[in-house]
């Protein structure tokens, strides 16, 4: 008998118990996301030295007076590039989260007065600043007083602001809010579907009754892992109806709405391995808790979940690129604000993702080695 | 399949050896299990009864010796020793979440039985546990009764030699209880099944055992019939006194004075009467009076297995009583002993 119809007559098992309990397991996938919906939706965050493309090609006291008071509220920190290419490069690979324009003329009366944005939507709140920032200091000018002005004078005639943005018009907030919130779910749903089942089979002698039976012993682990991952992407595609419905969008259409599956799922497969390792060495369910909690909740917030990772400290930085949840995100922002996914993205979120899930399925494996802590 | 007859013990222990660390759970226990036996295991919290019996399922590896089973060593043909037993553990493990057909589905799966044969496996353990009627119901709204019976038939879906059963009546009624060994008794001349068992109700392997092992520190100490254990320790009659606590101590002089050898429990004093019993009891009573030792009851039975025990082991399996004192030197005696594995 192989290992895998072991795991597949286990995760029936699993799968039964889960069924029998499918009220509270819808309940758990639709509390998590609202929650976070609501809190995150709420209290959109107002970061600081947002990093700002300047590309000034007017040259004149008037336009280096505006730059300077757009950098005078400390919102923003402007570097000036020569060129307009040159600071869409950067934006695009994401060292600055907006470009301002100015344009030839700016200081000319009979010119067309206005400046030009192009914003990183799929940084939300670092574009949300921006703007802001940008429409209040252009409305402190008004095009008569440009000339030779020391002072701008407020009045008719304001300058215009025209928005750009990089990742097309219907990408929004919640795009970014709900893109965070599902990978973090799927972490979650991960730790609390296989770990504590782990335990709790433990406690209740399972563990110890499927021992006796003439089974491969790993089929118990990776039928735990399956069921994790069941659970977690169960979980995570409730958030994403919830985020669905609460107005993202995804904007690489139905191709990315598969693609979106495909990482959830991963996500799921190696926190499940993850949580299914840690269970095996916990022995009891609140030391289990407060650990999965400690690993996970720091991993979804350095993974840029909530708070994207160009604003972290730099401190903190080496973590994200370690962090197998970053990737995942990434590629999550990618498929729902920015509309495409680069086959290099997916590729590159794939194949972490998948070697994250392999190392802690080895580790699982290697844990359960001894078997006399399971009984 | 070797060439060679099957072998008349369903299990052989030999030297078996089992060390967590510096602790020895186990120190050289070597044990014969007859075919078609009813066979008792018992022995004090952390004797190393639980660590047996989990080296003997093959959950644990022994240290030094051997484990056969129906002559196939658990060391090195684990998978093929493991279909020769059925287990019943001490937590009634039935998925509650599972109807009874699924629990035992999932357990004939795990025990590889053959697709075609897995229907008919079914069927006989339904009927076997008298749960036909309920053969859709999910088994979290059984009664305790039913779901060791389930259980139970759960373990035997397999058609093994050996079936385990890990003090399979605690916390049932009387009642449940009787039905429990009326099965058993029905499995093992029935089936033919050899059954080996732990328990903790002393009554219940002197009724339902063959043979009894005693285990304790980590050794086989006595092993026999219950009448030949009974007559291991004098084939007297027992003489017991009920007293006040404060007093034991001095009611045990009075025994000792008697010429008699006094065990003291948590609210009595024990002593095998010997030859002429009725006499000492007489002695005793005036003894006691002339010493002003208000005494609760004095009364004499013929030995049971719960004599033997004390008079090997030194501590009761279990107090009538179950006062706190008991549940304290039952706990000390653990703490003293570790942890039973």
């Amino acid at each position: 008998m192989s290992i895998i119809e072991d795991t597949y007559t286990l995760f029936i098992r699993e799968m039964l118990i889960f069924k029998k309990n499918i009220g509270t397991n819808i309940a758990r996938g639709l509390i998590f996301p609202l929650v976070f919906i609501i809190l995150l939706g709420a209290f959109g965050s107002a970061p600081k030295n947002v990093p700002v493309a300047l590309v000034n090609y007017d040259n004149s006291a008037a336009s280096l007076n505006f730059i300077n008071m757009l950098q005078s509220g400390g919102s923003i920190v402007v570097t000036s590039d020569t060129t307009q290419p040159l600071a869409m490069s950067e934006l695009s690979s994401g060292q600055v989260a907006a470009v301002v324009v100015i344009p030839a003329g700016f200081s000319n009366p009979q010119g067309s007065s206005s400046i030009y944005t192009y914003l990183d939507n799929s940084q939300p709140q670092s574009a949300g600043v921006v703007s802001g920032v940008v429409e209040k200091i252009a409305a402190q000018f008004n095009v008569k007083s440009l000339t030779g002005a020391t002072a701008p004078q407020a009045g008719a005639d304001p300058i215009s602001v025209v928005a750009n943005y990089a990742y097309g018009a219907g990408s929004n907030y919640e795009s970014f809010v709900v893109g965070g919130i599902i990978i973090m779910v799927a972490a979650f749903g991960a730790m609390f579907g296989s770990g504590f089942t782990v335990i709790s089979d433990r406690q209740l002698g399972n563990l110890k009754t499927f021992l006796t039976t003439p089974i491969n012993k790993y089929s118990i682990l990776l039928s735990k892992i399956a069921y994790g991952t069941v659970q977690s992407s169960f979980s995570a595609y409730i958030g994403l109806a919830i985020g669905l419905l609460y107005g993202a969008t995804i904007a690489a259409g139905l191709l990315g709405f598969i693609e979106l599956l495909w990482i959830i799922l991963l996500v799921g497969l190696g926190f499940g391995a993850l949580s299914v390792a840690m269970a095996t060495r916990a022995k009891q369910l609140q030391t289990y808790a407060l650990i999965s909690q400690t690993i996970t909740m720091p991993l979804a917030f350095l993974g840029g979940a909530f708070v994207p990772v160009t604003l972290l400290p730099s401190f903190l930085r080496p973590v994200s690129v370690v962090n197998p949840l970053t990737y995942a995100v990434d590629a999550t922002r990618d498929i729902m604000i920015k509309g495409y996914l680069p086959l290099s993205t997916l590729l590159l979120a794939s194949a972490i993702l998948l070697a994250f899930a392999v190392a802690m399925i080895a580790l699982a494996v290697m844990f359960f080695r001894d078997t006399s802590r399971q009984i | 399949m070797s060439m060679a007859a099957a072998p008349a013990n369903i299990i052989e222990i030999k030297n078996l050896v089992k060390r967590f660390g510096d602790f020895t759970a186990v120190g050289d226990i070597s044990l014969d299990i007859k075919k078609g036996e009813i066979f008792g295991l018992l022995g004090p919290n952390g004797a190393g009864k639980s660590t047996t019996i989990n080296i003997l399922l093959g959950l644990l590896p022994p240290t030094s010796g051997s484990v056969m089973v129906n002559g196939i060593d658990m060391r090195k043909n684990p998978d093929k020793a493991k279909k020769e037993i059925g287990v019943v553990t001490q937590e009634t493990v039935v998925e509650p979440e599972l109807t009874a057909t699924q629990n035992l589905m999932l357990f004939g799966k795990l025990h590889h039985i053959p697709a075609s044969e897995l229907q008919e496996s079914i069927r006989f353990a339904l009927d076997l546990s008298g749960l036909t009627g309920f053969k859709d119901a999910f088994a979290g709204t059984f009664s305790g009764g039913m779901k060791r019976r389930l259980e139970t038939a759960k373990a035997l879906m397999h058609a093994p030699q050996l079936l385990l059963l890990d003090e399979p009546t605690t916390g049932l009624d009387i009642q449940n209880r009787t039905q429990i060994w009326n099965l058993l008794r029905e499995i093992n001349k029935k089936q033919n099944v050899t059954i080996l068992m732990t328990t903790q109700y002393l009554e219940e392997a002197d009724q339902l055992c063959n043979r009894i092992g005693i285990i304790d520190h980590g050794k086989l100490i006595a092993l026999g019939t219950p009448a030949e254990l009974k007559r291991k320790i004098g084939m007297s009659s027992m003489i017991e006194v009920a007293a006040d606590k404060d007093d034991l101590a001095r009611v045990a002089a009075v025994f000792k004075k008697a010429g008699l050898e006094p065990q003291i429990l948590t609210n009595k004093v024990v002593a095998p009467g010997g030859t002429n019993a009725v006499d000492k009891v007489q002695r005793l009573m005036r003894a006691l009076t002339a010493a002003k030792i208000t005494i609760q009851s004095i009364n004499m039975h013929e030995p049971t297995i719960d004599d033997v025990f004390l008079k090997l082991t030194g501590s009761a399996v279990r107090d009538e009583t179950g006062s706190d004192d008991a549940q304290k030197d039952a706990t000390a005696a653990l703490m003293g002993r570790g942890r039973s594995r």
